[in-house]
């Protein structure tokens, strides 16, 4: 031992189980904060990887002559520069391949280094004029392949062939419309000859920029040296923001958040690391008075208090990163598991930088921030404190016990936990703290499920449909296609139209037949009436309108086939979630009834449907999916029009995961914090008063009624923590709500019984666990030795 | 009538190199009334030999009767309910508890066994202990005399057949240790009670009936009743 700091590696070897505590503390707080960055990152990531899909690597996009795009592509920050044009974007100009209208693309190669969601899968991209590749669509329906040639047909009538050189995927856009799409070379696409017709469109430079380039910068100093109009210049909006280059309120929100939550668990976890040396520093003051006494100064009791807590560091904060990365490795695996196919980008190991250097730079400097208090009070312990042995850690007490109210051990539990006014509200309000954290961090859940529309459960991955509602789609071709492989569900809806008088006035009516299936979705929908009559094809339902002329009871005449008769209105539905009619219109005002299959047959004297919905298993192979679409066309022909969901629906359920995984992650963490706080509260304060405890048991106290006794303490503030934070936290969980839900959707504000519930229960499991381990120090307890007779 | 048999009491500490007979074949018995001093120097094992008879150390070999109860054939959890009913404690530090008041201190013992207290005797005892005007102070607020003096009555307020006292006036100045003892004389004449009390004074043992000293574990009574 050469120097006097050299004794704590000694006195850490001799005292693991007393400091266990204080490392536990920082381990915690590293974790919690290492798991609130790589989170944050981790959305990011996933925020990214969705963007990219969606949107392409692009970050900016000018509408721009050759010239200029000469001196945009001649700009050191631009990396990556592309030209793109389009004609037949909304399949309605003439562009034809085998008579069905298709949309074609003139590009630069590289161009698909921009959009990797547009892969080629087979082949290669065009380089002559006379070459292009097409996407999935063409090649599955024409039986087409890469060396074929292809024949366009343009609405000034001439004939171009094209030799295929490659095969894209479907974009989600093409494979919601079953549209054709054609990729040629910028060259192809000016010998089209597009600039002479109203389909055409601009030619766009898409540009990615090099990294650690100020973005916005450099595109409002293109934009003003070019002098272009701003609609001439488009962003990548969500890729700049999530490469912190753009001010999207919807990401600058999302920053915030994640900083006032990062600051909070900080706030938190310095609470918790602090309290907790406090009492280490307390249990020792005889220790540290001792070290007065030998003539240490004030300044060097503080350097040994510091660097004591920066050797926990050593192997606390590793403990903390890892635990933290490990939780963000299974929150990775959920997402991957979730959603297959999107996430699959996503390293399942992965590290994140920003969650490993915040635990670790926080790690340390809450260690350092929290140890000031404690070497503070370790550095003023007087000598004398050591000599006379009169180095109490709990508060002096300033009133009795009330054992009338309660007996004496819950009495004494109670009054430990309220003795001291200061304590007894700091203890508070750090359980408080937590629940008015997650009151307010709920709300960001309801936000959630409003903002991102979850995908329904009715939600069809592939559909077919006669483009004029006509029924043509017989019923047994469900039976049909559900013996096929991949395939969950098949279910169609019958439509019809009629006209009908109500209250003297003429009315639009649009009939929906449902199966059991579709009505079993919507039994959560009935706002009133009885479900029943319409499933056993007795009544029918009526989607909900604003001013509705039919209500529940009412009968309607409808005339089909010359044959007049009565339903009666057995209920009405919140909503219905199928597009019908030509138009695809769900908002509409005219009156929509549903109604049993039987009785649609009955009605219309149809028994086939107009749509048909399949519901997919997500593994399904292209192949089976071409095999379903060829049973339908040789069934209905082949004017029926299809309609691919696949790729958004796993986007939209995408977003809805991750976002989901994000908020419950948070909550969870916040709910975390208040588990911990709690129980390591309780641990400090047995340990605190175990000389105290062990007079008790001298005198004659049971273990049984020293446990009640800490159980009375814990309830306390457990108990006042719920009421504190549901007094705080529930007036601002609602102005929150309203700021964000009532003001944009226009709910009412509701007690959160169910986050109340969530949160009391969290507390009242740690207050079981947080008893469970005195109970077993003090029931180990040797009296003797914790009284310290001699 | 005897209270208090000890046979062949011994306690040993740790093993091989480090093992330390704390006590060696201690044997004694003591009748009801008697006042008893155990003298011994620092580590003679004196608190080794109280804290056994107490039931708050298990003994490695021996058996303590205490009104005919072998107090180690108890369980744990019966060996503390008949502690709290049958021997009352005083220590040298007094350990009283902190946020309860001199009333709530004295009668402890009884609110553990969720009794009443009966409060003739509370008043009793307070007038004895000259403690009346100071029922409502917290422990805090008492001097060291004082708060001995609630620790005696909080020792004698359930009538124990037994009375530990573990260096009571070793805290105190010498007034406030002459007071104990009249204190603990005072209980052991008027109220019948047995009282073993632990010193390193000599000073203090002419009050005592009996005298016993404690060197290196071993047990030897000095003077008996009588002599």
């Amino acid at each position: 031992m050469k120097h006097y700091l050299d004794l704590i590696p000694i006195s850490a070897r001799l005292h693991r189980k007393q400091t266990r505590m204080t490392r536990l503390c920082i381990v915690l707080s590293v974790f919690l904060i290492t798991v609130i960055f790589s989170m944050a990152d981790m959305e990011m990531q996933t925020q990214m990887v969705q963007a990219v899909k969606s949107y392409g690597k692009w970050h900016a996009g000018f509408v721009a002559d050759e010239e200029q795009g000469a001196l945009i592509a001649a700009r050191p920050e631009v990396e990556n520069i592309a030209r793109y044009g389009v004609v037949n974007w909304g399949l309605e100009d003439g562009y034809q391949i085998e008579g069905i209208e298709t949309c074609i693309c003139g590009l630069d190669g590289n161009l698909l280094e921009l959009f990797p969601d547009v892969a080629i899968t087979e082949g290669s991209f065009a380089v002559k004029e006379d070459e292009a590749v097409l996407n999935e669509a063409i090649k599955s329906r024409l039986n087409v392949g890469v060396g074929d040639t292809i024949t366009l047909s343009t609405p000034q009538g001439s004939m171009k062939e094209y030799r295929i050189t490659g095969i894209t995927k479907d974009t989600a856009l093409e494979a919601e419309h079953d549209a054709f799409g054609m990729l040629i070379t910028i060259e192809g696409f000016d010998a089209l000859h597009t600039k002479d017709t109203d389909a055409s469109q601009e030619i766009i430079y898409y540009v990615a920029f090099r990294p650690y380039c100020s973005i916005p910068g450099t595109i409002r100093d293109i934009t003003e040296q070019l002098g272009m109009k701003p609609e001439e210049v488009r962003q990548n909006t969500k890729v700049l923001a999530l490469m912190f280059q753009s001010r999207d309120p919807y990401m600058m929100q999302f920053y915030f958040v994640a900083a006032v939550l990062a600051v909070l668990v900080a706030v938190a976890g310095i609470l918790m690391i602090t309290a907790s040396m406090n009492s280490n520093i307390a249990r020792r003051t005889e220790f540290f008075g001792m070290m007065r006494c030998l003539g240490a100064t004030g300044r060097q009791v503080m350097r040994y208090v510091k660097k004591e807590a920066l050797g926990w560091c050593r192997s606390a904060i590793p403990a903390g990163v890892f635990a933290g990365m490990v939780v963000v490795w299974i929150l990775c695996g959920m997402l991957r598991l979730l959603s297959p196919g999107l996430f699959d980008g996503m390293p399942v190991f992965g590290i994140s930088v920003p969650g490993f250097m915040a635990g670790i730079v926080m790690g340390i400097v809450t260690v350092l921030l929290a140890a000031r208090a404690p070497a503070r009070r370790a550095a003023q312990v007087s000598p004398l404190t050591a000599v006379s042995g009169n180095a109490g850690t709990v508060h002096a007490v300033k009133r009795a016990a009330n054992t009338h109210l309660f007996k004496v051990d819950t009495a004494l539990g109670v009054h430990h936990a309220s003795g001291s006014r200061k304590n007894f509200l700091l203890v508070t309000g750090s359980f408080a703290f937590s629940i008015i954290l997650f009151l307010a961090f709920s709300t960001a859940i309801d936000f959630m499920h409003r903002a991102i529309t979850p995908l329904r459960p009715q939600a069809p991955d592939f559909y077919a449909y006669d483009a004029g509602y006509a029924n043509v789609i017989p019923a047994e071709l469900c039976d049909r296609l559900k013996e096929y492989p991949g395939i969950k569900r098949v279910f169609g809806r019958g439509y019809a139209e009629n006209v009908v008088s109500i209250d003297g006035q003429e009315n639009r009516l649009t009939i929906l037949s449902y199966d059991e299936q579709q009505f079993k979705w919507a039994r959560k929908d009935l706002l009133e009436g009885n479900f029943a009559d319409a499933v056993e094809g007795t009544g029918v339902l009526l989607a909900y309108r604003d001013n509705n002329p039919l209500h529940v009871g009412d009968r309607i005449t409808i005339t089909a086939d010359g044959t007049e008769q009565e339903l009666p209105v057995a209920g009405i539905l919140k909503d219905v979630p199928f597009s019908y009619g030509a138009d695809q219109n769900t908002g509409s005002e005219e009156v929509l009834v549903i109604c049993s299959e039987e009785l649609f047959a009955g009605l219309t004297g149809e028994d086939g449907y107009a749509v048909l919905d399949i519901q997919m298993e997500a593994d399904i192979e292209e192949e089976e999916v071409l095999e379903i679409r060829k049973e339908i066309e040789q069934t209905c022909g082949t004017n029926i029009s299809f309609s691919d969901r696949r790729i958004s629906n796993r986007e939209v359920k995408g977003a809805s995961y991750s976002m989901a995984v994000f908020l419950y992650g948070f909550l969870g963490i916040i709910a975390l914090i208040a588990f911990f706080n709690i129980i390591n509260c309780i641990a400090m304060s047995v340990s605190a008063r175990m000389r105290e405890y062990g007079a008790m048991r001298a005198i004659g106290m049971s273990v049984r009624q020293v446990v009640r006794m800490v159980v009375g303490e814990t309830l306390t503030y457990t108990l006042s923590g719920v009421a504190l934070g549901c007094v705080i936290g529930l007036p601002i969980n609602r102005i929150l709500f309203r700021s964000l839900v009532t003001f944009r959707w226009g709910d009412a504000w509701e007690l959160p019984v169910w986050e109340l519930l969530v949160i009391v229960a969290v507390m009242l499991l740690s207050v079981c666990l947080a008893v469970a381990g005195p109970a077993r120090q003090i029931r180990e307890m040797t009296v003797v030795d914790t009284i310290g007779t001699q | 009538m005897e209270i208090l048999k000890v046979e062949n009491l011994s306690k040993t500490y740790g093993k091989g190199e480090v093992r330390v007979e704390a006590l060696k074949n201690a044997s004694f018995s003591m009748e009801r009334g008697e006042f008893g001093a155990v003298v011994g120097v620092s580590g003679s094992g004196k608190s080794t030999l109280l804290n056994c008879i107490g039931g708050l150390d298990e003994a490695s070999a021996g058996k303590v009767y205490i009104g005919g109860r072998d107090l180690f054939a108890m369980g744990e959890n019966e060996r503390t309910i008949f502690r709290r009913q049958n021997i009352g404690f005083i220590f040298q530090s007094f350990h009283l508890i902190q946020e309860l008041n001199v009333e709530q201190n004295i009668i402890f013992p009884l609110l553990l066994d969720y009794r009443k207290a009966d409060q003739e005797r509370v008043e009793e005892i307070l007038e004895v202990l000259g403690l009346e005007n100071r029922r409502k102070h917290l422990p805090g607020q008492l001097s060291g005399g004082q708060q001995q003096r609630v620790a005696i009555g909080r020792a004698l307020i359930t009538r124990p057949a037994l009375v530990l006292a573990d260096e009571p006036t070793g805290n105190l100045d010498s007034q406030s240790s002459q007071d104990v003892m009249d204190l603990l004389c005072k209980a052991s004449r008027h109220y019948q009670q047995t009282i073993l009390m632990i010193t390193h004074n000599m000073d203090l043992t002419p009050s005592a009936d009996r005298v016993f000293q404690v060197t290196d574990g071993k047990l030897n009574e000095l003077r008996s009743v009588g002599e």
